[in-house]
């Protein structure tokens, strides 16, 4: 019996999935938006990224009653039920990354007379970049059910990671120039953010492979880093 | 990249994720219950029942055995007179008249409000005829073949059936002939089907295709259904009425606890005995 059935639920659980991929353009927008404030000292642009997250955030509100109502009148299971439960906690790293790019517009904000150091702006313009990619590639890979895409975030994570890393070494080296050290320390708060998102942008990747496979796993666990 | 604004990043549309839920109150009211009462003998089967129902939602009657829902149901459209010691208190009105005054043609009312039973009862004839049958007695005869293409279709029944309409109704499978007393009822163009139990005899395939059915049908049609599958509830119905059998010393009456939206009376109702009764706890 090839025809569709349970239309209806089909179709709310469609409209859960577009919301969520929404939610993953207005995330992207917000960080673009927040590495050009801070790129451009541009409190006025921080502003907005601030403001912008409401949005995010009345998504991330109406994908969860949608999956409460999901849950609570349609009984999902198997695929569906895999589906509900990866998009529950995609939604929630979405709406962690957008908390984070209110973090570094609240920091621009902040630091926004400073005299900033270009080389640590420069990586920090690079780490966007690499978080965004990151961010497209788990929204594809889930939207695609594509378990090779998920997977290739761990080795993009790792770039980002050691981006940080170089972030942190940076302002150390300022040493005790004191022009630079309140602006240092809040940007090591920016760079940790950024390094987050690729953190969320993986666990995202792990929700699709989970959707896909069924089993619960890390792609990488703490203990055991890929890497170092 | 030249940035100034959010908007040089990237236009924000706030796109709508889906159309906006019309509450129930904006809707025009078919039904409006008035502290209906109906006893069967000396004993309340319902007691003082207030309820109104919407157009074009599904509105769903949960409760446990006893409690009332479908005397509730048949009340609608006057089934109940057919049983001789019933006898009704308080008002049913439909579209502002009440259906129990003076006057009121009781087969009217069944015209504008049909209604399908817990098991498929088409008549001993062929598939054509079932459905041809209220068309000719309502003397609605003209494009007949039309009109009964029609309530097939709508039924999702036509493309099963098409190729054999001459045939008996009784060679058909218990969900098909389920979808033929649908078709039947919604023939005559009613405003409102009501169904009791329209999917407890059928199986889960049938059954859904029962319920993604109405889910089309709803859109012409405003639709009550009585059910004891709360799940069953829960997928198709928009708004949904708990009943529930309070004792007393003559042995007890069914009383409407809740009437709500369905998602808010699967996930956070405002009754205890709703709560209850949902999760499976009691009831």
């Amino acid at each position: 019996m090839a025809e569709q059935m349970r239309v209806t639920f089909q179709d709310e659980l469609e409209q859960v999935e577009a919301a969520l991929q929404e939610e993953g353009d207005y995330v992207l927008r917000a960080l673009r938006a927040a590495v050009n404030a801070l790129e451009q000292a541009d409190a006025e642009l921080a502003d907005e990224v601030i403001a912008f997250d409401d949005e995010v955030d009345s998504r991330y509100f109406s994908i969860q009653e949608g999956i409460q109502s999901l849950l609570a009148r349609q009984t999902p299971v198997a695929v569906d039920l895999r589906l509900v439960l990866a998009m529950l906690h995609t939604n929630l790293h979405l709406e962690r990354m957008g908390d984070y790019c209110v973090t570094i517009a609240k920091l621009t904000k902040l630091v926004s007379d400073a005299e900033p150091d270009e080389r640590l702006v420069q990586a920090f313009e690079e780490m966007g970049q690499r978080a965004e990619q990151m961010i497209r590639i788990a929204l594809d890979s889930f939207q695609r059910r594509d378990l090779v895409g998920a997977s290739s975030l761990v080795d993009l994570d790792e770039l980002i990671d050691r981006a940080n890393r170089r972030a942190v070494e940076r302002v150390l080296d300022f040493g005790d120039d004191e022009s630079k050290r309140e602006w240092g320390l809040r940007m090591i708060i920016v760079s940790r953010c950024l390094e987050r998102i690729g953190d969320h942008a993986v666990d995202i990747g792990e929700q699709t492979a989970y959707l896909v496979t069924g089993e619960f796993r890390e792609f990488t666990d703490a203990s055991h880093q890929a890497g170092g | 990249m030249e940035a100034d604004t959010m908007n040089a990043v990237a236009p924000i549309e706030i796109a709508q994720p889906r159309e906006a839920p019309r509450s129930a109150s904006d809707r025009e009211v078919v039904f409006e219950t008035r502290g209906l009462t109906i006893s069967y003998g000396k004993a309340p089967a319902i007691s003082n029942v207030n309820l109104a129902i919407y157009r074009n939602l599904v509105t769903a009657i949960i409760g446990p055995s006893g409690c009332g829902k479908s005397t509730f149901l048949r009340s609608l459209n006057r089934m109940n007179d057919l049983v001789p010691s019933a006898k009704v208190e308080g008002e049913v009105l439909y579209h502002a008249q009440n259906i129990y005054g003076d006057g009121v043609d009781p087969v009217e009312v069944r015209r504008r409000i049909g209604m399908v039973f817990q098991k498929p009862n088409p008549f001993p004839k062929s598939i054509y005829d079932n459905v041809a049958w209220g068309l000719r007695v309502l003397g609605m005869k003209d494009d007949l073949d039309g009109r009964v293409e029609r309530a097939l279709t709508q039924a999702a029944l036509w493309d099963e059936v098409k190729d054999r309409l001459k045939k008996g109704a009784f060679g058909l499978s218990g969900g098909q002939q389920q979808r033929l007393c649908i078709a039947r009822a919604i023939a005559v163009e009613p405003d409102v089907v009501l169904l009791d139990e329209p999917a407890s005899a059928l199986d889960p395939i049938a059954t859904s295709k029962i319920e993604d059915l109405m889910h089309e049908l709803k859109n012409e049609y405003t639709l009550v259904i009585v059910t004891h599958n709360m799940q069953q509830a829960a997928r198709v119905a928009d708004m949904t009425a708990f009943f529930t059998l309070e004792r007393s010393e003559s042995g007890g009456h069914g009383v409407l606890v809740e009437y709500d939206e369905t998602p808010k009376i699967f996930t956070q109702p405002s009754d205890k005995r709703t709560e209850g009764y949902v999760t499976g706890r009691f009831g």
